[in-house]
């Protein structure tokens, strides 16, 4: 199933969604735009700190860590040795260039800083709230609710696909590198959007049932507190403090 | 496929950020209030649909389908694709905040223009052979414009990503092939069982 | 004529590219019947739901509902607010993220702001005795919980008449008599399609039978006898 991940309460999961997405949003766009390593590392930091006081267990920490990492180890691959600059040393017919070395490691940072701030802000609260939260920030209503449909169907398209492939399974099929598997695939897909747009279908209709006249509504209402405020107005200025920082060095 | 946080320059991710804006703007003036419910069900199903993976010589990738959604959606592609790649980040922690705009550009892009380029071909009323090259072809060519373009956010951040930037587009070649092989044979079913949803 | 509230006449139905599913079908519930719909798989009982909704064109035939005649998209978005329709899957009727704003969105559609909404849901779900889940996520609700919500979002828009298909399809037996409870205790005209006789019993105060394309009264009582087997058969024993 693909269910969110278990969202442990902490100090963090009680500030307003909307705050938290803010500040996820500015210090990404923060970090992403910043160059000097004191400032990633101090960025890092923070991170670190957000995402231990926001109780997120370890595993899941470095699972969701994973996939960017791959890609930055596909880039460390290249960048030492693709750079002009000055050689750091020779392997054999390589040289390993420190610009390039240099620059590998800032974008490791970076990434990872980005990632702990999302990962916050993901492990806090849950993404139906994000929705909500999305909405009270002024994105369309039609994204949102594109969003909310997308996310309730999700759980029931990935069972009926699950069961299919079952199906297949207690039939002998087993995927492998041939025609037939592509072709069974390609199949499976197509029943599967099949059914999900009689499903669909379905779901129009009993809207319909209930009155639906292309008016869809949010009931979620959010209101700040003083943990909000102080919250915001500290990660606002911590982000002041680090730009100051930065523009300085 | 997805380019994740912290590699690209800030201007390319500006960029992709303000022309994912406007893609999804032109997709959702096109949805009626009425359409929400089918689109949100059908991006739940290319959801599902992308999570499948299919073994390619001795690794397994999974599909991103962009051809697919851009025939049958065309330039509803946008949002569908943009709410997809959101729901990646929050799920899975494929790409992040920052980039949302330009990977979904770069997946986004081609599957709409592969629409205007290949729907015509692809119509119910076109011969056999014409319908099935155009249906793969839209398949192959999503993926082959997204990969140039992912090389190209990679090479445009700078010179040195060069190298990187050509093997990952190298990398999807096989990709290309199967996406336009899963593509054909998929629409081909849903030509016999579901024609509406090809109109 | 004020008494009945549901009345087909003379409804033919096909579906594009296939045999009539219902012919020269007549029909009517009168206020405060509540009436139990039986057929085989396939025999159009949903379609009949479907075409007492307006969610498909009868090809032939005149509907009246609720005193009114039904006849064009804008006379069946009125009927809808009065009248309940509950669907087989829930699944299908449940698309909101959180209960609440599922249970709500009837009330909305029919122009409650919402504050009043909410409250009206809240009231619901009280009744019904789902107290507390006002805000869980529907997709993670169980198969009972989901079928008692739907028909929370149902009632929630205080409807005239009930139309419920197969409510009890999937269902253990502590929720089946949960269901019985509410259903006695509802004072609402009502139709169920339910292929169980015993269900059918405690919730209905007669059955229609649904057969060769048309409707007929099934009120006979019938008395017979159920051969059983079981272990131990052949010693003296009772049933109760």
């Amino acid at each position: 199933m693909i269910w969110e991940k278990n969202n442990k309460t902490s100090v963090v999961s009680e500030i307003d969604p909307r705050i938290k997405l803010i500040i996820a949003f500015l210090f990404s766009i923060f970090i992403a735009v910043s160059k000097s390593f004191p400032v990633l590392i101090a960025a890092f930091c923070i991170g670190v700190v957000l995402v231990s006081i926001t109780k997120i267990a370890l595993r899941d920490i470095i699972h969701s860590l994973i996939p960017v990492n791959l890609m930055i180890l596909f880039l460390w691959i290249f960048l030492p040795f693709t750079f002009e600059g000055q050689p750091l040393f020779h392997a054999g017919p390589f040289t390993i260039i420190k610009e390039g070395v240099v620059h590998s490691a800032g974008m490791t940072i970076k990434s990872n800083a980005i990632m702990l701030v999302l990962i916050t802000l993901v492990g806090s609260t849950s993404i139906i709230t994000l929705g909500h939260a999305l909405h009270e920030l002024g994105i369309s209503k039609k994204l949102v609710h594109l969003f909310f449909f997308t996310i309730r169907y999700i759980n029931s398209i990935h069972r009926e696909y699950l069961s299919m492939v079952n199906a297949l399974k207690v039939r002998g099929f087993y995927p492998g590198n041939n025609i037939h598997t592509y072709k069974t695939m390609s199949y499976l897909i197509g029943m599967l959007l099949v059914r999900s747009f009689d499903k669909a279908q379905r779901v129009h209709s009993a809207m319909l049932c209930r009155g639906f006249n292309g008016n869809l509504y949010s009931l979620k209402e959010f209101s700040l507190n003083r943990t909000d405020v102080v919250s915001f107005l500290f990660m606002i200025s911590l982000l002041f403090i680090l730009g100051t920082f930065e523009w300085i060095i | 496929m997805h380019i994740s946080e912290g590699i690209l320059s800030p201007a390319l991710l500006a960029g992709g950020a303000v022309l994912t804006i406007c893609g999804s703007a032109a997709g959702l003036k096109s949805i009626d209030y009425d359409e929400i419910p089918v689109m949100g069900i059908l991006s739940a199903a290319f959801f599902v649909a992308s999570l499948i993976h299919l073994p390619i010589g001795p690794v397994s990738a999974h599909l991103t389908l962009n051809g697919l959604i851009g025939l049958i959606l065309g330039i509803r592609a946008f949002p569908v694709i943009l709410v997809g790649l959101t729901l990646q980040v929050l799920l899975f922690q494929y790409g992040g905040i920052t980039t949302i705009g330009i990977n979904t550009l770069n997946i986004a892009l081609p599957a709409v223009l592969c629409h205007y380029i290949f729907k015509k071909g692809a119509s119910l009323n076109t011969g056999k052979i014409v319908f099935n090259l155009s249906v793969f072809s839209c398949g192959f060519f999503s993926i082959f414009f997204s990969a140039i373009m992912v090389g190209f956010s990679l090479s445009l951040t700078g010179r040195a990503f060069l190298p990187a930037a050509k093997i990952a587009v190298a990398a999807h070649l096989p990709v290309m092939f199967i996406e336009g092989g899963v593509t054909t044979a998929c629409v081909l079913f849903l030509k016999k069982v579901r024609p509406e949803l090809l109109e | 004529m004020d008494n009945i509230v549901i009345k087909l006449e003379n409804i033919c139905f096909s579906y594009p590219g296939s045999d009539p599913v219902l012919e020269k079908l007549d029909f009517s519930l009168a206020r405060g019947n509540k009436i139990g719909l039986i057929g085989s798989n396939g025999s159009g009982k949903t379609t009949l739901f479907h075409i007492i909704m307006g969610l498909i064109k009868p090809s032939e035939g005149k509907i009246e509902i609720l005193g009114d005649p039904a006849e064009n998209e804008s006379d069946f978005r009125k009927i809808r607010h009065k009248v309940g329709f509950l669907f087989q899957n829930s699944d299908d009727q449940l698309f909101c993220p959180t209960v609440l704003e599922d249970v709500a969105f009837g009330p909305l559609n029919q122009g409650k702001s919402n504050t009043e909404a909410k409250k009206i849901a809240e009231d619901t779900l009280e009744y019904l005795g789902l107290s507390g889940f006002e805000d869980r996520i529907t997709y993670k609700l169980s198969g009972g919980e989901k079928r008692l919500v739907s028909l929370a979002t149902v009632l929630s828009m205080n409807p005239e008449v009930l139309l419920l298909d197969e409510p009890t399809a999937g269902l253990d037996d502590k929720t089946k008599s949960t269901l019985i409870q509410i259903l006695a205790d509802l004072s609402l005209s009502c139709i169920i399609i339910s292929h169980e006789f015993d269900f059918l019993k405690e919730t209905t105060d007669k059955s229609y039978m649904l057969k060769d394309r048309t409707i007929f009264l099934d009120d006979d009582l019938h008395m017979h006898q159920h051969v059983h087997a079981h272990l131990q058969g052949t010693a003296p024993h009772r049933h109760t």
